[in-house]
């Protein structure tokens, strides 16, 4: 590699400072320099930002993210309606199939709960609200709550990861569950009872 | 005892190329000492051999099927065959990593022991910067994806935390049962299981690594105040190296995406595949402009901005594929280095650009002259830069600008597809070739219209020439005929060039053809390789043309015996193969076709689909089979197969014309890349002992 | 019972209101769906659950169920605009390759350009503030006659030297 280099070298060599003596410097950065930098700085702060954004993961806690919802009858609510209910929200989709293995178990714990009226069931249908999503809550039987999530916008305020995943919402509105997957009518029916 | 082996060698690594910093650091700036700068460029020697062993114990724990490493458990399987346990060392985030630090290794080792004499000034800085970016590397590995992580079992630990995974033996240990191992391994991602595989990550890695040499020059220049031509030299042409590992790892990495992924195509504009092409788009503008500097002295800030650039977007790059910044169908699984990564990217970015800055105040980046028209090589350059930049800002803003500003301003999540990279980057593409075409025909300093007007009659006619030959090819739309007119300028310009340099040859000469298009290439090899890689440009441009503009498809289901017609051919459906159990354990369902065209049986085509019983997630895959010509790729997929009458089955036909070009035309790139690049004996044997016998010796 | 019931005529009175917007267009009875005219669709849609990957080549099962859905709805009338815009309505602008919102849209095709010129201005002053201190221009290289290859030979050797 370089052999002719070799040749073009300038064999003095200059130490350090003596390259550009001969030319008049100011080390202060001009105006356009200074605002590259910041341009630089930035962009590279978006990106950081993204990336925090993009590392964050389900609530755990604290207040949960505020929704309004259209079930697939056409019954529009707001999440901060229910306030003083317990709240169990599922996302699920007709093409998962984990949440096959779930969604009798949801709606087994729903039915146990459904007379007491101050807990409700929200499916809310990830990526998915055609006659598919009408005909998997037909096969399943499914009597709570469902409705779509129009333009996925609930799922990116959960940062959900993906299909199945529910959340536990307490009589204060306060996430206090998240289950990634495997929902039990048995595990759900402790965390209720526990915020009742 | 290959894990420890493993371990102890990457952290072996990791202190030797800090002293290899701090040696050269010290020794070249405050203690002015031969001896510790010397021993601070032998420290880069070591750990190209730590690393080496490294590479080598990961490699043979895989190919010894050692699944207590937890790595070689999650990417290799006791069914596979022993070429893809090779290739697994890539297979997946931590031994990539590896893989990659071992490279970037590889290449300080090469830049030092090649350029140590012919730039032993800026050397200790270029080794400051090579390897810190090394050492960064390996820390990652060390600390966030490391390969030599073995499998333990705890049995005093509660039962869900009693298998864990760890560098050395934790407190208690024992390692599982081997058998148990074996049964539960992984297996290498099924769409990973291809020959393209096999070359196609190494060639991008070694494209993406060999950046940081003419990046380390620079940043050497910089410190060190040795700002005359010197260093370009040395960069420019590890510059091509790094274009050339990047160029064919993007070619090839098409070739596997239109072999493996089944799609019909060969760039889907995926974030992935855009991120390996921004540090490509920077890289050739600076191939360009370095030309300016050397003949004329110019542009030298630029072109700094252009080679810390470039290096800029390969981390960028490297950073946004393997942090999970973006989603993409080639992304690694999102891990714990974005953060590091991050800050690395930015940091790296920011002390560059200041040191460019800074030394640009200071005076001593000023150029030799001024630009003395608009019409004239230089600014043509400068033009073509421009629109290499322009591209990288267009791509850039829709892989990861317009996803991320929509997401934390507007909350709102977009992926940018090909309908917007076809809506903003053909005009700047057409820009390319037309500048491609005009600027080698302007001369430096200045031109005149009317000369360069002369200069473009005969490509011009030869353009309409072959215009007319595919309009009687059967090329009517008039967007198809400008698009192709604009390619096959800049190629004839470069073959007409190279023409015109053989006869002038010849007459001076009397040379015969052969010879002095020989002795051409030996004389200026950059610009006739440069010629050359224009022409294989020219050639990809009129396939990726032919395949984007003209493709055909069509999707059918047939019965066993029936046939559909595209494009000419007829497709005939005889029987289905399924259930074929491979030698790796996955099932095989294979459609057996025949292609006919005007009554012939052309060829017989198994295109099939593959399903890993064993594997989680992407368990399918889709191999097309396809009749190639030079014409066109006859191109099919099985889509499905009706489980319950075998009789029928649903295919999808692509007809991708003049798609080979773009293969053949990356060839030539490849080819006129490396008579470009390749290093040539200038002087005579004995000058060149006598030379070497020359050390100069600063301070 | 009932609920469904609800649901099934809530469908079929979607499907007529989509028929009846869709009656001065297209006032022909609606054809046989083939998999080319769901494809040409399904081309232009990304899966909305896996990155960058067109439905029309996406193997998965959720991405089979869309491709019925866009044949159903061609099979009910609705053209190519409506699928799209019903689809970029349910799971979001990142279906499509170009986002449909206005403001998106805008943000996506304008931003890039907006940031070339701004990219010109800055290169291109800073080229113009060095060109200002600049000691000396450069002579011209001789512009020779191309026409006489022995000048276009001298020139070729020049260049070859330097």
């Amino acid at each position: 590699m370089n052999e002719e280099s070799v040749v073009n070298q300038p064999l003095p060599m200059h130490g350090d400072e003596a390259v550009q003596s001969s030319t008049p410097r100011s080390s202060r950065l001009g105006l356009g320099s200074i605002m590259l930098l910041m341009g630089i700085v930035a962009v590279a702060v978006v990106f950081g930002l993204a990336l925090a954004r993009q590392n964050k993961s389900q609530p755990t806690a604290g207040s949960a993210p505020d929704f309004s919802l259209t079930t697939f009858e056409g019954q529009t609510f707001k999440l901060s309606d229910l306030e003083g209910k317990v709240v169990v929200i599922n996302f699920w989709a007709s093409w998962c199939g984990p949440c096959r293995d779930e969604a009798p178990e949801l709606q087994s714990a729903w039915e146990s709960y459904q007379d007491r009226g101050d807990v409700v069931f929200i499916g809310i249908a990830y990526a998915d609200n055609g006659p598919k999503s009408v005909a998997y809550l037909k096969e399943f039987g499914v009597t709570y709550l469902n409705g779509p999530d129009l333009g996925t916008r609930i799922s990116e305020d959960y940062n959900i990861q993906g299909v199945p995943e529910t959340f536990v919402i307490d009589r204060q509105g306060n996430v206090s569950q998240f289950i990634y997957a495997g929902v039990t009518k048995q595990r759900l029916s402790a965390i209720i009872d526990q915020l009742l | 005892m290959l894990a420890e082996i493993g371990l102890v060698a990457v952290f072996l690594a990791f202190l030797s190329s800090l002293y290899a910093i701090g040696a050269s650091l010290y020794g070249e700036r405050f203690a002015r000492s031969e001896a510790v700068v010397l021993s601070g460029r032998n420290a880069v020697f070591v750990t190209f051999t730590l690393m080496t062993i490294a590479i080598l114990a990961l490699q043979t724990a895989l190919m010894s099927q050692q699944y207590q490493i937890a790595y070689v458990w999650s990417v290799s399987s006791p069914d596979m065959p022993d070429f893809f346990r090779f290739t697994a060392l890539w297979g997946s985030q931590a031994g990539s990593l590896l893989f990659w630090s071992f490279l970037m290794s590889a290449f300080a080792a090469a830049a030092v022991l090649l350029n140590w004499r012919s730039h032993r000034r800026i050397m200790p800085y270029a080794i400051v910067y090579m390897m810190t970016t090394l050492a960064f590397f390996v820390a990652l590995v060390l600390l966030f994806e490391n390969p030599f992580n073995r499998w333990w079992i705890i049995p005093t630990n509660p039962v869900d935390q009693q298998v864990v995974q760890a560098g050395l033996t934790p407190a208690g240990g024992v390692a599982p049962a081997a058998q148990d191992l074996a049964a539960s391994a992984q297996g290498l991602n099924p769409l990973l299981r291809h020959f393209g595989m096999a070359i196609h990550p190494p060639m991008l890695y070694l494209g993406f690594v060999s950046f940081v040499i003419p990046f380390a020059f620079a940043m050497g220049a910089l410190a060190s105040g040795d700002l005359s031509t010197n260093w370009i030299k040395a960069t420019r042409r590890w510059a091509l190296v790094a274009w050339l590992f990047l160029s064919l790892g993007l070619l090839l990495g098409g070739r596997w995406a239109y072999d493996v992924l089944g799609w019909g195509g060969y760039w889907g504009w995926d974030p992935v595949e855009n991120a390996a092409f921004l540090p490509w788009l920077v890289g050739t503008a600076f191939l360009h402009s370095v030309m300016i500097q050397e003949k004329r002295g110019m542009f030298k800030v630029w072109n700094m901005f252009l080679v810390i650039g470039s290096f800029s977007a390969v981390i960028f790059g490297t950073f946004a594929t393997r942090s999970g910044l973006v989603d993409s169908v080639h992304s690694f699984a999102r891990s714990d280095i974005g953060f590091p990564m991050f800050f690395f990217w930015a940091g790296i970015t920011i002390v560059s650009v200041w040191l460019i800055l800074w030394r640009r105040s200071r005076g001593e980046l000023r150029d030799e002259h001024s630009n003395n028209s608009l019409l004239s090589r230089e600014s043509l350059f400068m033009l073509n830069n421009f629109v290499f930049v322009a591209l990288f800002v267009a791509i850039f803003w829709g892989s990861f600008g317009a996803p991320i500003v929509s997401e934390l301003v507007m909350n709102t999540n977009i992926t940018l597809g090909t309908d917007y990279f076809m809506r903003v980057t053909p005009p700047l593409f057409a820009a390319l070739y037309i500048l491609m075409g005009i600027a080698p025909l302007a001369a430096w300093g200045k031109t005149s219209l009317t000369r360069l007007g002369r200069s473009v009659v005969i490509p011009i006619i030869l353009t309409i020439v072959s215009l007319v030959f595919f309009m009687v090819g059967g090329l009517s739309t008039p967007g198809g005929l400008i698009a192709y007119g604009i390619v096959l300028f800049a190629g004839w310009v470069a073959l007409y060039e190279t023409y015109r340099g053989i006869v002038a040859r010849r007459q001076a000469h009397q040379e015969g053809v052969l010879q002095s298009l020989t002795a051409l290439f030996n004389r200026n090899p950059r610009r006739y390789g440069g010629y050359l890689i224009h022409f294989g440009i020219t050639i990809i441009g009129i396939g990726v043309i032919g395949s984007t503009l003209f493709q055909q498809e069509t999707q059918r289901t047939l019965a066993v015996g029936e046939s559909l017609n595209i494009g000419g051919y007829t497709l005939r459906y005889d029987s289905l193969d399924n259930g074929q159990i491979a030698e790796d354990g996955r099932s095989m369902d294979i459609a057996n076709l025949t292609v006919i065209r005007d009554g012939k049986e052309l060829a017989h085509l198994r295109p099939r689909r593959d399903f890993f019983p064993q594997t989680d997630g992407m368990n399918t895959m889709t191999i097309a089979g396809s009749y190639s010509t030079v014409e066109n790729d006859f191109y099919v997929i099985l889509v499905d197969w009706e489980p319950v009458q075998q009789n029928a089955a649903t295919f999808k036909v692509y007809i991708n014309p003049l798609i080979n070009l773009v293969w053949w035309g990356g060839l030539i790139l490849i080819i006129g890349t490396l008579l470009a690049a390749w290093p040539r004996e200038v002087l005579p044997a004995r000058i060149r002992q006598e030379v070497r016998g020359f050390v100069p010796r600063t301070a | 019972m009932i609920k469904h019931a609800r649901v099934l005529a809530l469908i079929a009175v979607t499907i007529l209101v989509v028929m009846s917007w869709n009656v001065s267009a297209q006032d022909q009875p609606t054809t046989t769906v083939t998999d080319d005219d769901v494809n040409a669709i399904a081309h232009e849609l990304y899966c909305p659950v896996c990155e960058n990957i067109t439905l029309d080549v996406c193997g998965t099962a959720a991405c089979a169920d869309w491709r019925d859905e866009i044949r159903m709805q061609l099979e009910a009338g609705r053209t190519k605009e409506q699928i799209t815009d019903d689809f970029v309505q349910r799971f979001g602008d990142r279906v499509v390759g170009t986002p449909q919102d206005s403001v998106l849209r805008a943000l996506s095709l304008v931003t890039p350009w907006v940031i070339i010129a701004a990219v010109l201005v800055l290169v291109g002053s800073m080229v113009m503030g060095s060109q200002r201190r600049r000691n000396k221009p450069l002579a011209a290289v001789q512009p020779p006659d191309d026409r006489s290859i022995d000048r276009y030979q001298k020139l070729l050797e020049e260049d070859l030297e330097g």
